[in-house]
């Protein structure tokens, strides 16, 4: 390596970095690989939801204006996934806060071995979504589903239940598996900032007389707000925007009872090709989790202490 | 206001025992220090006291009622925290009035009694701010305001002051000492400054081990330790110790080293004939005299002024003792001095026990 | 160590200099998309690379699996994003939206020279042909057919399997015992549910497409999605997961015995024999006749070239495919059938009476329909709207009334 050549121009960046530009300097290479990587598609797909734009239509093309937009609101099956969407989100991170918050609870407890559990429970989280949901499809499978075979023994069902072939049990058991695959997420956030409440607390809140709900109430919840907040807008992007457990688990049936916003833009990019469509979705989720982010951090008022 | 009563006070986690019966009687009004290094089991004690956790064995009586049964809301007492454990997301106000509003006391009340509080900590100027607003000072004046808006027979400090930096800790104490005197509530205090033992307790039990070492007032505790822990934890500078041998007839006790020759009235009819033993001296107990009567006689090794004092170490034989000398003296380091000390104020103990050998 | 800054800034200075990399491919060398996955499948594609590699040692060919669901998700991306491989497999159904979308090259004219045109009669050619060009050469069919379990039909007094769908409906009820959990057939209701709606749609007298425009016969696509799906809601003799059964599924429930009869293609032969034994428990036949048509798909399936540059090379490989020791070696690995009449002489073929009926098929057998949208209309359409009348959301003319909406939206 002939590094001696080069120098004299190092020396001039080293000029510069005693310089206040220098932090520029520094920042220069993240901005630009955030414009290039999420600035740029970003507005380009923001710009595709305006336009015509299908691949096995090359003639067709151009700006159509709010065409697709329009043609959204008449569309029954936007309206049954935004729905849809909204009832997995919603009941998927419920669960999973429950189930995490319970995790977290039990962990926290300095018992000896809870170590092991820890790392056990994280276990699903690991697991890639396509990887759990082949999973649980064999597991709640009507032929061969372990789950179908306890519930039957039990005596819970007098036969074997094929969960996603009805559309009043498939958003739910969809919803379940979502919970098992997610709540390791939670429990983790969770664990850290239960561990990060200082024990005085809640010796104080003894002494002063605060039994096991309030001292839940008033001390467990308030310092986790921001961990709540922060792993809710987290999760609740996560699984907006992530098709893929339902794709292998449903594909979005029976007859639309699984489908989501995000599985419902996949498909009409990739099985339809039609872009300008596809985007003009995508934009629809852009702005819902936007406004959402926005309402949930002006409601749970994280940023205030 | 209440006496406090420990009576062979254990605990143990799974096989580990980490106090060993402890009995520790406390006047009513009197105020119970319990000093000790950390891991001597000061704090679980106080916890015990307080019901944070449960007792293995023994009994603890406030006000002469057994309280182990009872939740820690149920035994009256109050508790001020190291790291203050304000409610973060509560006002001043709210802070120290939870108490009170777990126990229903209505607003009206509640305020009225809030107010007091924090007049007499000269804190009602923050009882709008949350605690993230505070300086330390002020946070735990705010931990002492809860504690005491209660009007508790018993208020627990459990090492209330070691967040705080020495000027504001001397402050603090100072403050307590007042609050003390004012409401006569007994206090016990954990501290592992023997400082804050010196000058706040009634009652001083210096712990180590899950053993109480000695339980005193704190005068005893200085002037007359029990052993050679307890005489090397209190004070400071700490107290030189020489190594040599005691011989007594019953009426003079003789202890002996290379350059140490100290004689002292025995009231003990014990007999010792070269009995391996320290003799403990305070730095501020010794004087300079070069006479014939010299007790200990050395090479001075450093000589450090401090300004009112001067300390000088020396080398008796090969044991090194630090004096705490008049600013006025002017040895020099290689010089020999001799040095005396009241023989009252020494002590010695046994060499292999490390006990108190009474004179 | 400690390194200062200006260290720091001359050693990246250096390293980003000297890190030229270079991405050029040898010469000779190609790739190739495929969505074979199998064990079998893999094996036959090893052995025509073994094979071909003997034949022209100069070209190297490097295979890439795609798994099939998302090969044109794949394609697409390439096909936008660049990235396209030199050749890959190419089937009926996906055959127009690869063509529409630019994805393939135009062969015309090297086929036309190819002394292997021969052995491939037109119809192999149509389904890989547009507007009189040819984008991919023929290697392998897949031909529809039934299996059924003849044990299960001989148990049930039945003589032999149904010719027709009154024959089929017929002996569905009699092969159904939901107390034993057994079932007549195996629905498949899930994701690839479009294609034998599609077919019993055509079995019933309704074309999807005609001359390049929309062409459901509402009447008659409501009597077969009533016929069809009658087999689940009213006759119950089909499992009752159907709606949410694909592939692994109809054929889980086959094997395991849950069914008696399942609706595939010869692709799927060696998987059932494995769990099976040919003749005395399982047999093939052709697919039942509707009231209108006998309607089975012979879909062959060939290999494209995708991009100009290595054409050569890339043309040696996708017409060694179309050569019968490529097609033996696939139909011995996998049982899939040949396209060219000179591997199907063979005896290998010829002596098996399992192949009896796709030879039949072969007859009647016609191409699936192929139209620009045609992936999208059958999966985002055809499957909700019949799902949506397994599960009782909707009514046959409901979800026909969707399906035809859908397809002139697609094909707007």
């Amino acid at each position: 390596m002939d590094t001696g050549s080069h120098l004299p121009k190092t020396g001039m960046i080293g000029e510069l970095s005693e310089t206040r530009y220098w932090i520029y300097l520094l920042l220069l290479p993240s901005l630009v690989i955030i414009l290039l990587v999420i600035a740029y598609p970003t507005i380009y797909g923001m710009a595709i939801s305006f336009r015509e734009m299908r691949l096995t239509r090359p003639g067709l093309t151009g700006w159509v204006g709010f065409k697709h937009y329009l043609v959204m609101i008449d569309d029954p099956v936007f309206w049954v996934a935004l729905k849809n969407t909204v009832l997995w989100v919603t009941f998927a991170v419920v669960l999973e806060l429950g189930l995490g918050f319970i995790a977290a609870t039990a962990l926290n407890r300095n018992v000896p071995g809870t170590g092991i559990f820890a790392v056990l429970i994280l276990v699903p989280y690991f697991l890639p979504n396509v990887v759990a949901g082949h999973m649980w499809a064999l597991l709640l499978d009507p032929r061969l589903g372990v789950i179908n075979d306890i519930l039957v023994r039990v005596g819970v069902l007098g036969s074997y239940k094929a969960w996603f072939a009805d559309p009043n049990t498939a958003l739910a058991a969809t919803i379940f598996v979502e919970a098992w695959h997610g709540f390791p997420f939670f429990a983790l956030l969770l664990l850290a900032g239960l561990k990060g409440i200082p024990h005085d607390l809640y010796k104080a809140a003894a002494v002063d007389g605060a039994g096991p709900i309030a001292q839940f109430r008033l001390i467990t919840v308030p310092m986790l707000k921001s961990v709540i907040a922060a792993a809710v807008i987290l999760r609740v992007i996560s699984l907006v925007n992530s098709p893929d457990l339902l794709l292998i688990l449903t594909g979005g049936g029976p007859g639309d009872a699984t489908q989501v916003l995000s599985l419902y833009a996949f498909q009409t990019a990739y099985k339809d090709f039609n872009f300008g469509y596809a985007s003009a979705l995508s934009v629809v989720m852009f702005v819902i989790l936007m406004v959402f982010a926005y309402a949930y951090i002006r409601l749970s008022k994280i940023g205030q202490e | 206001m209440a006496t406090l009563s420990l009576q062979n006070v254990q605990k143990s986690y799974g096989g580990l025992q980490v106090l060993h019966g402890i009995d520790v009687e406390l006047e009513d009004g009197g105020f119970l220090v319990l000093l000790g290094p950390s891991g001597c089991g000061k704090s679980t004690l106080l916890n015990l006291i307080a019901g944070l956790d449960d007792i293995s064995a023994g009994d603890i009586r406030i006000d002469g009622r057994s309280v182990i049964e009872l939740a820690p809301k149920d035994r009256n007492i109050a508790m001020v925290f190291q790291s203050y454990a304000l409610y973060p997301t509560m006002t001043v106000e709210r802070n120290i009035g939870f108490g009170l509003e777990m126990r229903g006391v209505n607003g009206n009340e509640r305020s009225a009694a809030v107010k007091q509080a924090a007049d007499l900590l000269q804190i009602s100027h923050l009882l709008d701010r949350r605690p993230a607003n505070l300086s330390g000072g002020q946070r735990q004046r705010v931990a002492m305001g809860r504690a005491i808006v209660r009007n508790p027979d018993l208020f627990l400090f459990d090492e209330p002051l070691s967040n705080l930096d020495a000027k504001l800790r001397a402050e603090m104490r100072t403050e307590i000492k007042r609050l003390h005197g004012r409401l006569g509530t007994s206090v016990v205090y954990v501290t592992h400054d023997q400082i804050e033992a010196m000058t706040l307790g009634t009652k001083v039990a210096v712990m180590k081990g899950g053993y109480i070492q000695q339980f005193a007032d704190p005068q005893t505790i200085y002037e007359k330790p029990a052993n050679i822990f307890v005489a090397g934890f209190i004070g400071s500078p700490s107290m030189n110790f020489v190594t040599g041998t005691l011989t007594s007839d019953g009426r003079i006790a003789r202890f002996e080293a290379s350059g140490v020759r100290v004689e002292i009235p025995s009231n003990s009819d014990e007999m010792f004939d070269a009995r391996p033993a320290v003799l403990g001296i305070r730095p501020e107990e010794l004087k300079v005299d070069d006479g014939e009567s010299a007790m200990l006689t050395g090479t001075i090794d450093v000589v450090e002024p401090t300004g009112p004092d001067t300390m000088v170490t020396v080398r008796i034989g090969e044991q090194p003792i630090v004096a705490r000398l008049p600013s006025r003296f002017s040895g020099k380091a290689g010089e020999t001095v001799g040095l005396i000390a009241h023989v009252n104020s020494m002590s010695l103990f046994d060499y292999q026990t490390e006990l108190r050998v009474p004179l | 160590m400690q390194l200062n800054r200006r260290e720091v800034l001359a050693g990246a200075t250096a390293m980003a200099l000297a890190s030229q990399l270079s991405t050029a491919r040898a010469a000779g060398a190609i790739n190739y998309w495929h969505h074979f996955a199998s064990q079998s499948e893999m094996e036959g594609l090893v052995k025509i690379i073994a094979l071909f590699q003997a034949k022209y040692p100069g070209t190297k060919v490097t295979q890439e699996g795609i798994p099939n669901s998302e090969y044109m998700a794949k394609v697409s991306s390439a096909v936008v994003a660049g990235g396209k491989p030199d050749t890959g497999m190419v089937i009926t159904e996906r055959f127009a939206d690869l063509v529409a979308m630019n994805g393939l090259v135009d062969l015309s004219a090297r086929v036309k020279a190819w002394p292997g045109k021969s052995s491939f009669p037109d119809n192999r050619w149509k389904g890989l042909s547009q507007d009189g060009k040819i984008y991919a050469v023929p290697a392998f069919a897949f031909v529809d057919w039934m299996y059924y379990r003849a044990d299960y039909f001989e148990q049930a007094g039945l003589s032999g399997p149904p010719k027709n769908f009154d024959e089929f409906v017929q002996a569905a009820r009699k092969l159904t015992d939901p107390s034993k959990g057994r079932y007549a057939f195996s629905m498949r209701g899930g994701a690839g549910a479009f294609k034998y709606v599609i077919d019993v749609m055509e079995a019933f007298g309704s074309p999807i497409v005609k001359d390049g425009k929309p062409a459901i016969d509402r009447a008659a696509a409501i009597e077969a999605v009533t016929f069809y799906s009658d087999l689940f809601v009213k006759e119950k003799v089909v499992p009752p997961s159907a709606p949410n059964d694909s592939y692994r599924q109809i054929m889980e429930a086959f094997r395991t015995g849950q069914t008696a009869m399942v609706w595939h293609h010869t692709g799927s032969l060696s998987e059932i024999s494995g769990a099976l034994k040919q003749g005395t428990q399982f047999q093939t036949a052709p697919m039942p006749a509707g009231p209108k048509a006998q309607i089975a798909r012979v879909a062959y399936a060939g290999n494209g070239i995708m991009k100009e540059e290595n054409i050569e090379a890339a043309w040696q490989w996708v017409s060694f495919w179309g050569e019968p020791e490529a097609a033996i070696v696939l139909l011995e690995a996998t049982g899939y059938f040949p396209a060219s009449t000179a591997a199907l002489q063979d005896p290998r073929l010829t002596s098996n009476k399992i192949y009896d009926a796709a030879v039949k098929t072969l007859e009647f057998g016609r191409l699936p329909n192929t139209f620009v949208g045609a992936a999208g209309w059958s999966e985002n359409v055809v499957n909700p709207a019949f799902q949506s009348v397994l599960t009782g959301q909707s009514k046959p003319a409901d979800a026909v009334d969707r399906m035809i909406k859908g397809l002139d939206a697609a094909m707007r």
